[in-house]
């Protein structure tokens, strides 16, 4: 009876080790489940392929107005309360919510530009707009993005690739 | 609760998920559906109201739908200040006094022009008419600029500036709220005299790459100051003289944050007593502008060479540098910041006489009320020259944008 007991509490243990090892280690499959990439969309007359980060932040800051001499950059962007957005901010602006809207404030303030980043609502209407307007590039998931638009690359890379910037791991 | 129920379930359905795989997902999973009751809000909420400018996060442009740009399109955003403050200056009196009520426009008219202006109005006590002057409103038309932009490297304007002759007198200016202190550095204070702080006439401008060096210009030419010179030459040129000014800084991308420049400014100023002077200004800047920490300083130079060649040369100092931080807790709140600033005027700088020498340091904190105003508490230390007494005040500012 004794040694039953005993190798009872044995097994429970070895059963307890192993579901704690388990939680210690995210499969393989979790970590990619939560990995999200965000893809810059673009209209299709944008005459560029390619952006450097660097490019890309003179781009989301602002401070690259013109894609050429006639062609105005206008970016769109996801409200506040969404993934992209949030990625945006962390990744290209390295601003938190309050930063980011003082920044822009201030930028329209100093007569630098006319106007901040027009604001989307979903990826739905980020979709429409970028598809209409001439000259914008908008954030979304890389996994809602349709196979007719254009996908910038950033520093040579595509959403999903090795080295992509604009992701996020959970 | 509805998330351990979740969690039971999935553990039931797929019993090889570790609890992290399906804290994970439920992460995932809650934000999606904040994401979607975001969305379900604003096809509630009609465009135009959806458009509120600071509410979306940026600009007055905020447009949540597809619609062809419409000429000209008005913007008004506001800033505006209340302040206390006690001293213990001889002869000096405490209480609250309104700041500067500063109401700013931008309206594109055109795909490449804008127009951009700014009206303040600023109590006085002398304001009004009769005998005391009854206390008032001045209003000023601050900035009027109309602007043609070529490209990205080259843009023309014309109108009422905040000149562009160092950081952070285009930087803030007249937005208390967006400056971490309360109050200015003195070399830049409103209706002070050590630096023409408004330029009447034209610039260029413009951004140039320059390898990852981001070069940005200002060159201008205009009236300079008037017959009074902390005022700019609104009505036209009193000496038919123009000034003129050219402004360059740096931004590298390797150093996301930093922006490094210089200027140079020349002018003829003509004193009431029939005394001409060239008037030299240089000056460079070095910020840090990201928040962990912030970094602000600034030096200028100012020289004044008599046209008669009677009196000597004189060379006039500025400058300060000012250091802040946010702090990381507390949803990121509170901002201490400290700043030092000195002047030194010689005697024998004629066009600034009775403008007075400082050194004198400025310790505060700043705490954002929400993400559009803020309260600051300031203690300001300052001394005007060796052997006078050292004067200490207190500040109380609430500012904000509305």
């Amino acid at each position: 009876m004794k040694m039953r007991r005993t190798v009872q509490n044995i097994s429970r243990s070895v059963v307890l080790a192993g579901l704690l090892l388990a939680q210690a280690q995210p499969s393989v499959q979790a970590r990619q489940a939560a990995r999200t990439d965000i893809a810059i969309v673009a209209h299709s007359n944008l005459p560029v392929d390619d952006l450097s980060f660097a490019e890309l932040r003179k781009v989301a800051l602002g401070d690259r107005q013109y894609w050429a001499t006639n062609l105005r950059v206008t970016l769109l962007l996801r409200a506040p309360v969404s993934v992209e957005r949030d990625i945006v901010l962390q990744r290209v602006y390295e601003m938190s919510e309050s930063q980011f809207r003082q920044y822009w404030i201030g930028k329209v303030f100093r007569a630098e530009v006319a106007s901040g980043p027009k604001i989307v609502n979903s990826t739905d209407a980020a979709i429409g707009l970028v598809s209409s307007l001439p000259g914008s590039i908008a954030f979304i998931d890389s996994a809602q993005v349709p196979k007719n638009l254009k996908i910038i690359r950033i520093d040579g890379k595509l959403p999903g690739q090795e080295g992509y910037r604009l992701v996020s791991t959970r | 609760m509805c998330s351990s129920l979740l969690l039971c379930l999935m553990l039931q359905v797929n019993p090889a998920l570790s609890v992290q795989d399906l804290l994970a997902r439920i992460e995932a999973l809650e934000k999606r559906v904040a994401e979607l009751e975001q969305e379900k809000k604003a096809t509630a909420v009609p465009p135009a109201t959806a458009a509120v400018a600071h509410g979306t996060g940026a600009a007055p442009a905020a447009i949540t739908d597809a619609s062809a740009p419409q000429y000209p399109s008005l913007h008004m955003t506001g800033f505006t200040d209340v302040n206390f403050s006690a001293t213990d200056q001889s002869g000096a009196r405490s209480g609250f006094s309104e700041g500067q009520f500063a109401m700013h426009f931008v309206s594109t008219l055109a795909p490449k022009v804008n127009f951009f202006g700014e009206l303040s109005f600023t109590a006085r006590p002398d304001a009004g008419i009769g005998t005391p002057p009854a206390t008032g409103f001045n209003p000023e038309v601050e900035r009027s600029i109309i602007r043609f932009d070529q490209s990205d490297q080259f843009k023309v304007s014309f109108g009422r500036y905040h000149t562009p002759i160092n950081w952070w007198n285009t930087a803030y200016h007249h937005g208390q709220w967006l400056q971490t202190t309360v109050s200015r550095p003195e070399m830049v204070q409103f209706g002070g005299r050590f630096l023409p702080v408004h330029f009447v006439g034209a610039l260029v401008e413009g951004n140039i790459a320059a390898g990852g060096l981001n070069l940005n210009y200002n060159a201008g030419i205009g009236n300079g100051r008037g017959a009074v010179l902390s005022r700019a030459g609104d009505g036209g040129d009193v000496d038919n003289n123009r000034a003129w000014l050219a402004n360059v800084s740096i931004r590298p991308d390797a150093l996301y944050g930093l922006q490094v420049g210089g200027s140079v400014y020349q002018d003829r100023i003509n004193l009431s007593t029939g005394q001409n002077f060239r008037e030299w200004i240089t000056s460079g800047h070095f910020v840090w502008n990201r928040e962990n920490p912030e970094i602000i300083a600034e030096a200028v130079n100012v020289t004044h060479r008599d046209y008669s060649g009677t009196l000597a040369t004189s060379h006039s100092q500025a400058f300060y540098i000012q250091s802040g931080y946010r702090l990381p807790f507390s949803r990121r709140v509170w901002k201490p910041y400290y700043r030092f600033e000195y002047i030194h005027i010689p005697q024998s700088d004629v066009p600034f006489r009775g403008v007075p020498n400082l050194r004198g340091s400025v310790l505060g904190m700043r705490y954002d009320l929400t993400e559009f105003a803020a309260v600051k508490f300031e203690y300001r230390h300052q001394r005007r020259a060796p052997g006078e007494p050292r004067v200490n005040a207190g500040f109380l500012q609430t500012s904000f944008t509305f």
